[in-house]
């Protein structure tokens, strides 16, 4: 086994290196998808009927194409027909973020509907307008809650984030392929991978539980307990 | 209040990461050159992740010599031309062979490497190229290159042969699969397979009826400037000592 594990070490710094890669489009797409989701969970709870609907079909096709068709269809197709020069990097960034905002939207509009119905009822009373009441009043309340479901996210990006390595985004997986191929030496290399996207979960999800007990109102049940 | 900063905040991180971009940094001209880092000897990373290999090194040499800057940036071998045409990368100096059809799409410099193309099959293995194209039996191929696409229109279409091909990411997961036993050969350019014999307990089984090819780089078309440019730096690679050291170091090793 010596000479599978000189190759994994050898390799080790060059895809910690890609890990950096992955951390990065994995943060943007996560921040890129809050920017869209929360606005859109307003929206097709709030807006207008006509709004309500374009949410709707916004929502259905990033959940409803694989997140492979729609980085082709982004990067090779798109940005081709459009002229438009987007580097691989942002591409990943972009259709991530785009599909993570669909289903953020859906775990911010779960967080929203839990709400007792009472406290817009209630801000309105004092004369708050309704947009001043969902930012002050709702949405503060909304994205504590939302923390639990966030984390699903966070480990559900980091490992889409991987197919981004068809576009050649230089991230874990597509550095082990890369390693693999020139030292054919698949099985010790890809178990490495895999090992450094479990310790990022674990890192990140971690992470997240102490943002979610600092973000915890003592106390609180959303059916006013 | 606090609100506000919190969003100002995730808009920010948002920028930040978006602007990390590496296309974002990039100041002055650098020439980019898509290779398909599964290509060894001719295009891979070498251990510290330095794009290395043949044509990595040759073209640095020629830009060195000719006075531009190029950055060697691994990419899907499927999607390189369009890639190229959509300038996403400016030059592909990674052991493509010039073809009518590629040519349609894209310039190409002169000739500098010839290549066969030849079956790959486990090193006891007891079969001739002919008893390994037999049908029923699986051959494997790399996506989108021009020995996947011969074997498609003349062996499968036109002698109506029976065997399956099976198309892979990169030549050296087709060689992985033949060591397996999951396909009795691959079949590619000679200059890989060479590479992956002396890694590997393959065998070379020859040639399979495909006609050889050449190398060369290839450049958009409007690019013509560019590509007199480094035309010129390859004639001179070509003449140079360094051309016989180039080729000792990656291919005769």
């Amino acid at each position: 086994m010596p000479e599978s594990l000189n190759a994994v070490i050898d390799a080790l710094p060059y895809l910690l290196a890609g890990s950096a890669v992955t951390l990065i489009v994995v943060v943007g797409a996560m921040c890129l998808g809050l920017c869209l989701g929360v606005p859109l969970a307003v929206g097709q709870l709030y807006g207008q009927p006509a709004i309500r609907r374009a949410i709707g079909v916004y929502v259905w096709f990033f959940r409803g194409i694989p997140l492979l068709v729609l980085l082709f269809l982004f990067y090779f197709g798109l940005c081709t027909a459009l002229d438009i020069n987007l580097s691989a990097f942002t591409v990943a960034i972009i259709v991530l973020g785009l599909i993570s905002s669909a289903y953020q939207s859906q775990i911010f509009r779960g967080a929203i509907l839990s709400l007792p119905e009472g406290q817009l009822k209630a801000a309105r009373a004092l004369g708050m307008s309704d947009r001043r009441a969902i930012a002050s009043i709702i949405l503060p309340q909304a994205l504590r809650l939302s923390v639990p479901g966030w984390s699903n996210e966070y480990s559900i990006i980091l490992k889409d984030s991987a197919v981004a390595y068809a576009l050649g985004v230089p991230e874990i997986m597509a550095r082990a392929h890369f390693v693999a191929t020139r030292t054919y030496q698949q099985l010790p290399l890809y178990l490495a991978a895999g090992v450094i996207f479990l310790v990022l979960t674990y890192l990140g999800t971690k992470g997240l539980r102490v943002l979610e007990e600092k973000v915890r109102i003592p106390g609180y049940s959303p059916q006013g307990g | 209040m606090r609100c506000k900063r919190f969003w100002y905040g995730v808009w920010a991180l948002t920028a930040l990461c978006f602007l990390s971009s590496p296309a974002a940094l990039a100041a002055e001209k650098v020439y980019i050159n898509g290779i398909d880092a599964n290509f060894p000897p001719f295009a891979y990373v070498d251990k510290s992740g330095n794009p290395d290999g043949f044509d990595v090194k040759s073209l640095d040499w020629i830009a060195k010599e000719m006075g531009f800057k190029v950055k060697h940036q691994p990419m899907d071998w499927d999607g390189i031309i369009p890639s190229l045409k959509a300038k996403k990368i400016d030059i592909v100096a990674s052991g493509m062979s010039i073809t009518e059809e590629r040519k349609k799409q894209v310039n190409f410099t002169t000739p500098y490497w010839k290549i066969k193309q030849v079956l790959v099959a486990k090193k006891d293995a007891k079969v001739t190229a002919e008893q390994a194209l037999a049908d029923g039996n699986k051959i494997g191929v790399q996506r989108g290159t021009t020995e996947a696409k011969w074997i498609e229109e003349n062996l499968i279409k036109k002698a109506g042969k029976k065997f399956e091909l099976i198309q892979y990411d990169s030549a050296p997961l087709a060689v992985e699969d033949v060591l397996n036993g999951r396909i009795i050969a691959a079949a590619m350019d000679d200059a890989p397979a060479l590479d992956a014999a002396k890694k590997k307990p393959v065998k070379l089984l020859g040639g399979f009826g495909m006609a050889d090819e050449f190398f060369g780089y290839a450049i958009r078309k409007e690019d013509a400037e560019f590509l007199k440019k480094v035309n010129e730096g390859l004639k001179r690679l070509m003449k140079s000592p360094a051309w016989a050291e180039l080729k000792k170091t990656y291919i005769d090793k």
